[in-house]
């Protein structure tokens, strides 16, 4: 019998984390790598922006892979003093392999499973996105994919930061990316194009170090079905006044960016809110725009704001988002 | 650290729908039948799979709020409601119960038939196809977070160890948690191209296996607060008492051989219980039947219980139903839960040429066991989660 090895008795990993910040932010989309436009579809060109060896990845782990190198040159510090098994990620996707996804289906349908590339392949699990970003960056603590309708980016760092707060990690990657939904597929159109990821550290590491942070980001989430959005009036407010409070937010409520559709769920949050100070953002097809605004609120001027994902399906998050005072 | 139980379980798999049938597969283990796939679209090597009994899972509804939902997400459905009714009413307040819900492909197959027999929805809506979560929490009236993971093979176990956490963090006061996989062309040949299919049966610790066989399965239990569900004199299957998450950061595919990473997960899982793995009566192990999975999860144990891990009893399940994927992981806490609950392991399948690199115990009698139970579950990715329960006093 082989011995195993014991590199990894490390089990210190229990020292939870009691105010997760984020020290850095990566975005890659077309306004940000083509703000011109002058590229069209071939706005990410993968040899340029991430090297030899990732030419056969889904598009959605290119991205994100270029915008955790972004995140971690922006948190100034080095991931090496970090240790491999305090590293965790959690990244949603809705739409990242349905490219690949269609590919492979007409592949198999046309000709047979022997056709696919077998350097691909593996990524016809989707949880992949956010675990090829793992083995590029030996983020051993834990990978996690989160995959809800339009929230996923912000349920990423819900469910991340939670782990982090329970001791399960002490550096967290969480984030969103996404990829055009194959042709075949119906809404297409409007198919969101990009990545985020934010790095989370504990807010005592980064003082200890002399960093800097962009603010915080808590979330919550909840259910609010179509048909009680369509008519249950006091549902919407209920679940939304809890997940405010959830968040912290008990006196006036801060400005909102709410992503949604033209949708009962979405025109339910809406009015809920009481309009004012309420700014409505369209949502493209998949869960990276309210992740983009999540970055905007981190960016934009030191107040606090709310980015309010919604779907269709009922899913709302909440991101109280507070960046930090210069 | 408030103690959260398992008041409700609910199963599905080839030997059936519900938890009785499956316990009754478990106590009469019988070598499973593979099917082939009925779609003549699937031009794979190997066609075998475990399919759910015809008549397993209601015909509809197709549509909720104007999705189309298909097999995997009715298959949660009904694992998810059988927990729920099994664990009673919890008087808890909606806005407080969660469903977190994990699968490998979700509902991809609703794609696939459309791409398959070209006829798409004349309506250009999006359908994403990771929605389970939310509608199995609309039908169960569960207002609170609805999350759908996938993280593969090791998705139940990353929703039980979630939904744990919330609870423990005062998020939610009940949590829906579980897994789910049905049948796609895509998953079932890319396991056919990565070379991880076994044309015979799935085998795991036989020196002649190759592979694993695919199943469609739904594992689910409700999770509680302990005080709570004492209060209302629930029934208690048992106590999850700890999760080891880990990730191999190695291979797309591949477990590292080295097998720190679940070595890792297994002793984090006994960490958090305050337990030691002298105190571990039984696994259900990860097991798939593949050559360097089964290998490196057997070094792993040696590596967490040293050589006690030849007498501690193993249950087998894959050999049984198959690799059910995303629910693999939650049919394996439904089977530690019900042991736990009987004081008793049911019969393996025997492994007919026991390899010897992997010495561990498959007990093909009722064995009874103790009350500490661990579950692993690994995934392409590397994504690894193990699981440690306590059963009640007998």
């Amino acid at each position: 019998m082989t011995t195993p090895s014991t590199a990894a008795d490390t089990s210190a990993y229990r020292t939870a984390v009691s105010d997760p910040v984020v020290t850095g932010i990566g975005v890659v989309t077309q306004e940000t790598i083509d703000p011109a436009g002058e590229r069209g579809d071939a706005w990410f060109d993968q040899r340029a922006q991430l090297g030899r060896g990732y030419k056969y990845l889904p598009k959605a782990s290119q991205y994100l892979l270029a915008a955790t190198t972004r995140a971690l040159a922006d948190t100034g510090a080095d991931l090496a003093d970090v240790p491999e098994h305090h590293r965790a990620v959690t990244i949603g996707t809705n739409n990242g392999m349905s490219q690949l996804y269609g590919e492979f289906d007409r592949t198999v349908i046309e000709g047979d499973s022997t056709l696919l590339s077998p350097a691909t392949v593996p990524y016809f699990s989707v949880n992949l996105v956010g675990s090829r970003v793992a083995m590029e960056h030996a983020l051993k603590g834990y990978s996690l994919g989160t995959h809800t309708p339009r929230v996923a980016g912000l349920e990423a760092v819900e469910h991340g930061s939670r782990a982090l707060r329970a001791g399960r990690a002490r550096w967290l990657l969480a984030g969103a990316a996404e990829s055009p939904l194959d042709w075949s597929e119906p809404g297409s159109e409007g198919s969101e194009d990009g990545a985020v990821a934010l790095v989370v550290e504990p807010a005592d590491a980064v003082a200890a170090r002399g960093g800097r942070a962009h603010g915080r980001v808590q979330v919550r989430s909840f259910l609010l079905p179509p048909p009680l959005a369509a008519t249950g009036e006091g549902t919407a407010a209920g679940l939304l006044g809890a997940a405010l409070q959830e968040v912290g937010v008990s006196g006036p409520r801060p400005p909102v960016r709410l992503v949604g559709a033209d949708d009962a769920v979405t025109a339910a949050v809406e009015a809920a809110l009481g309009g004012a100070e309420v700014t409505r953002h369209p949502a493209g097809v998949g869960c990276l725009a309210p992740a983009l605004h999540v970055v905007e609120a981190l960016r934009g001027p030191d107040t606090e704001q709310l980015v309010i994902g919604v779907a269709a399906q009922g899913n709302v998050s909440v991101a109280r988002v507070a960046p930090m005072t210069s | 650290m408030t103690e959260v139980v398992i008041t409700g379980l609910g199963a599905l798999s080839h030997l059936g729908v519900g938890v009785d049938r499956f316990w009754q597969g478990l106590l009469a283990p019988a070598p499973p039948t593979p099917a082939v796939a009925p779609d003549p679209l699937a031009h794979v090597p190997i066609p075998d799979f475990y399919f759910l009994p015809d008549g397993a899972l209601p015909d509809g509804p197709e549509t909720v709020d104007g999705l189309t939902i298909g097999r995997a997400t009715r298959a949660a459905l009904t694992a998810a409601g059988e927990a729920v009714t099994d664990a009673g009413p919890s008087g808890a307040d909606p806005g407080r119960t969660a469903v977190l819900l994990g699968s490998s492909i979700a509902d991809a197959y609703v794609i696939e038939q459309w791409r398959g027999t070209k006829s798409f929805p004349d309506e250009d809506r999006w359908t994403p196809v990771f929605a389970t979560a939310s509608v199995v929490a609309r039908e169960l009236g569960a207002l609170g977070t609805a999350s759908t993971f996938s993280n593969a093979c090791s998705g139940s176990g990353y929703s039980m160890a979630t939904g744990a956490d919330m609870i423990r963090a005062g998020e939610a006061d009940v949590v829906i948690a579980g897994g789910f996989e049905t049948y796609s062309r895509v998953a079932h040949a890319a396991f056919n191209q990565v070379g991880a299919l076994d044309p015979d049966s799935c085998r795991p610790f036989d020196a002649t296996r190759g592979g694993t066989v695919l199943g469609e399965g739904a594992g689910a239990v409700v999770l509680e607060r302990a005080d709570a569900a004492r209060a209302r004199g629930a029934r208690i299957y048992a106590t999850l008492t700890g999760s080891g998450w880990s990730c191999e950061a190695y291979h797309a595919t591949g477990l590292d051989p080295d097998g720190g990473q679940i070595i890792r997960a297994m002793r984090d899982a006994l960490d958090e219980a305050g337990r030691t793995p002298d105190d571990v009566d039984f696994v259900v192990p990860h097991a798939t039947g593949t050559k360097l999975n089964d290998l490196t999860e057997t070094q792993a144990m040696y590596g967490v219980f040293g050589e006690r891990t030849a007498d501690i009893p193993l249950y087998s399940l894959k050999a049984l139903i198959g690799h059910t994927g995303g629910a693999s992981g939650g049919l394996g806490v439904v089977a530690a839960s019900l042991f736990l609950h009987h004081g008793v392991m049911t019969p393996n399948l025997p492994v007919a040429h026991p390899d010897p690199e992997c010495r561990v115990r498959v007990p093909v009698e009722r064995t009874p066991v103790g009350r500490t139970a661990m579950v692993n579950s690994y995934a392409f990715g590397g994504n690894n989660m193990s699981l440690l329960l306590r059963g009640e006093p007998r």
